[in-house]
């Protein structure tokens, strides 16, 4: 049964995603302002149902859904929209939805492509560090969505004039995109430091050059790098912006790329 | 950072040494995920015909023990090292109440504020207040700004930890039976097997693998403690991890009175050589729950014992002879041989490891942990005032600590 709701709230979920990217696209082209409180309403509906499926699975399988690519994506997906709503809740920039919400349409999409089956936790996964390891990635990788969409807003706005901008001012989504990334940059530091103290325990070594620790490390020194380059060298606006985009690219690949592409590099050697 | 320092520090401790050596860094680590590890030179040299070379001159088949990866790290410690100790100094001037940076920012001005409204604020938020009369300066969180040197201390830290781990780790897998035992001398103590057994979940997949041991030290005290997959233990400077299992099976050879002539537990994969007969008794595989695969294979549907049988291939003089799937207790009859299994036995797969750096790194997580958060969150806010004029500065976030103080100057009350 729990099976049955998830996957219906999923696709409702979805649904609700699909309408509210559409709603803020026609906000920002300017062909009406007043759908973007239409547009909040049918995201946070949407949170609401993605929150009762992942609710439904963490029942049906007796614990956080954190444990495989499906259930990350699920919960990717649901972190990025969550980012979204509390930016939107801080600051109030819907528009930033038309650009956040396809991000988390996609990862969906990648999530109802994998494979669904609940499977019991083998027991290397079965630690509290799981929950901890997973949460705060979870944070973090939707921060780094959110940030990458307020910049490709900003690249957006920089080229046209201040009357067709879709963010009044192009140094607010600047700075708000920085300080996202920092946000984003503290949970990936946890996600790391969580994994390694794990990973002492699971496998007595905090470190071991496995593909997916070492993309997550090189993500943290993209972003390292973009900090900076913000505080020492005045990077802003444009510079930082591509920078941020193409941190969020390394997310991605660590995310997805690791699994789909290194494995098979890897496994010859096996 | 002054004007005397020589140019060479000057150089060696830029953040432009810095980024460069980052992105060398990383690019060495990017390609040490996309080339097999570990492999024969001859291997690089076969599969990558225009790159080979190329790829054992830069040791990228080691990547992460290569002398390259270690100067890089080096390089970058120095780095660090250097930037953080020249920039300290600036940094503790700046944690004097009296100092103040020039408000020169024409962005973030807010007009038409009450003196006492400001004050209110201002003294309400815990701010070190100078006020001449006419110009107010305030300012907090002053400590804020050695979050930055606290971050790269951590990360130097982990560094040190990093290398006293390389040098001093050392691991080793011992595999017991119940009832075997296994002795640390330089340790002084011996460990015992007591019991070792799985769990298992509905579907049959092991939820757990788990180790009791009893530990004797030298000095007459015992203990016993249980170990687990996520949960190992430690005793006097080893870590004892759950890594792995197995089963041993009891081979019996009897003759044909039923006396037994050889026998004792063997691995699964592993040949018994029976010296009279020239007979080898080699034990493909143990099952503990047996199904049919597809091309009428037995197949190993989980490891509870639940219907249990062994595969066994038979060799005389180095010529198979015979194959078997047999239930425990079933005799294989070979010329005047009986040859049968009475039972199994699950062995642990212990890792012990020595690693004296764990501590160290522990502790540079949570000083980079703390650095991080100071830096970004406790920063060091500055408020200046003239005329009904307030500006604010902070070099970490400005528009967004500007907003805050507009929307808070803003309120009624
Ligand atoms: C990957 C390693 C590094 C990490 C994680 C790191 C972390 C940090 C953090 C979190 C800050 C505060 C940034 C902000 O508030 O926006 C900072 C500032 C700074 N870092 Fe690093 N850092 C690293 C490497 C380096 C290196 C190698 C240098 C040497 C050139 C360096 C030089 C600086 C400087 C000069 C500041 C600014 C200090 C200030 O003005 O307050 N960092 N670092």
């Amino acid at each position: 049964m729990y099976q049955r709701i998830e996957n219906v709230t999923f696709i409702i979920a979805f649904a609700f995603y699909v309408v509210s990217a559409l709603l803020f696209l026609i906000q920002i082209s300017k062909l009406s302002k007043r759908v973007e409180k239409v547009g909040v309403l049918t995201t946070l509906a949407g949170l609401v149902l993605h929150t009762v499926a992942m609710a439904a699975r963490t029942i049906g399988a007796g614990r956080l859904p954190f444990s495989n690519q499906y259930e990350f994506a699920l919960s990717f997906a649901w972190g990025i929209v969550l980012s979204f709503l509390i930016l939107f809740a801080l600051y109030r920039f819907g528009a930033i939805g038309a650009f956040v919400l396809p991000l988390a349409i996609l990862v969906m999409g990648y999530a109802s492509m994998q494979n669904k089956t609940v499977r019991p936790l083998m027991p290397a996964l079965q630690s509290i560090w799981l929950t901890f390891h997973v949460g705060t990635a979870i944070l973090s990788y939707g921060s780094f969505a959110l940030a990458c969409a307020i910049s490709v807003i900003y690249l957006i706005d920089s080229k046209r004039t201040s009357e067709h901008k879709i963010l009044a001012e192009p140094e607010v989504s600047d700075i708000l995109s920085y300080r996202v990334v920092v946000f984003g940059f503290m949970m990936l530091t946890i996600v790391i430091i969580s994994g390694a103290i794990w990973a002492q325990k699971a496998w007595s070594r905090y470190w071991a050059w496995d593909p997916k620790e070492t993309w997550s490390l090189i993500t943290w020194i993209i972003y390292a790098i973009y900090l900076h380059m913000r505080l020492r060298k005045n990077w802003r606006g444009k510079h930082a912006a591509w920078f941020s985009i193409i941190g969020f690219v390394s997310v991605i690949f660590t995310f997805v790329g690791v699994n789909i592409l290194l494995p098979s590099i890897h496994s010859y050697v096996n | 950072m002054n004007r005397r320092t020589p140019k060479i520090i000057r150089f060696a401790s830029s953040l432009k040494v810095a980024i460069v050596l980052l992105i060398l860094i990383a690019a060495y680590i990017v390609i040490g995920t996309l080339l097999p590890q570990h492999g024969d030179p001859s291997l690089y040299l076969e599969r990558y015909p225009r790159a080979g070379s190329l790829i054992i001159a830069l040791s990228l088949d080691k990547a992460y023990s290569s002398l390259i990866f270690r100067v890089l790290m080096a390089l970058f410690s120095l780095n660090l090292t250097l930037c953080t100790v020249i920039s300290m100094k600036g940094q503790v001037k700046q944690l004097d109440k009296g100092f103040f940076p020039s408000f020169q920012s024409e962005e973030f001005v807010i007009e038409d504020v009450e003196r006492e409204k400001l004050l209110a604020y201002c003294n309400r938020r815990r701010y070190t207040i100078a006020d001449d009369g006419t110009v107010i300066k305030a300012g907090t969180y002053r400590f804020g700004v050695l979050g930055a040197t606290i971050t790269h201390i951590g990360i130097l830290v982990l560094f040190i930890g990093a290398v006293i781990g390389s040098r001093s780790a050392s691991d080793e897998t011992v595999n017991l039976l119940p009832g075997n035992q296994h002795r640390f001398e330089k340790q002084g103590f011996t460990i015992t097997l007591d019991d070792f057994h799985m769990t298992f979940q509905e579907s049959g997949a092991v939820q757990q693998y788990i180790s009791t041991l009893t530990i004797a030290d030298d000095d007459g005290t015992t203990t016993s403690e249980a170990l687990w997959v996520n949960k190992p233990l430690h005793h006097k400077g080893l870590g004892f991890y759950q890594a792995n299992f197995g089963w041993a099976s009891n081979l019996q050879i009897a003759d044909d009175s039923g006396a037994v002539v050889a026998g004792g537990l063997m691995r699964s994969g592993y040949s018994y050589f029976y010296q009279p007969s020239h007979l080898t008794i080699y034990l493909y595989n143990y099952y503990p729950e047996m199904g049919i695969g597809h091309q009428d294979q037995p197949v190993k549907m989980s490891e509870r014992e639940i219907d249990p049988y062994y595969a066994v291939i038979l060799y005389e003089f180095g010529e198979p002879v015979g194959s078997y799937i047999v239930a425990p207790g079933d005799h294989i009859h070979y010329k005047d041989l009986h040859i049968y299994f009475t039972h199994s036995v699950a062995y642990t797969g212990l890792l012990v490891r020595k690693d004296l750096s764990y501590p160290i790194v522990l502790t540079s997580f949570i000083i980079m942990l703390i650095g991080l958060f100071i830096s970004f969150y406790l920063y060091p806010r500055f408020i200046s005032y003239e005329g009904g004029k307030v500006v604010t500065s902070s070099r970490r976030n400005g528009w967004v600590f500007h907003q805050n103080v507009k929307s808070a100057l803003a309120n009624k009350d």
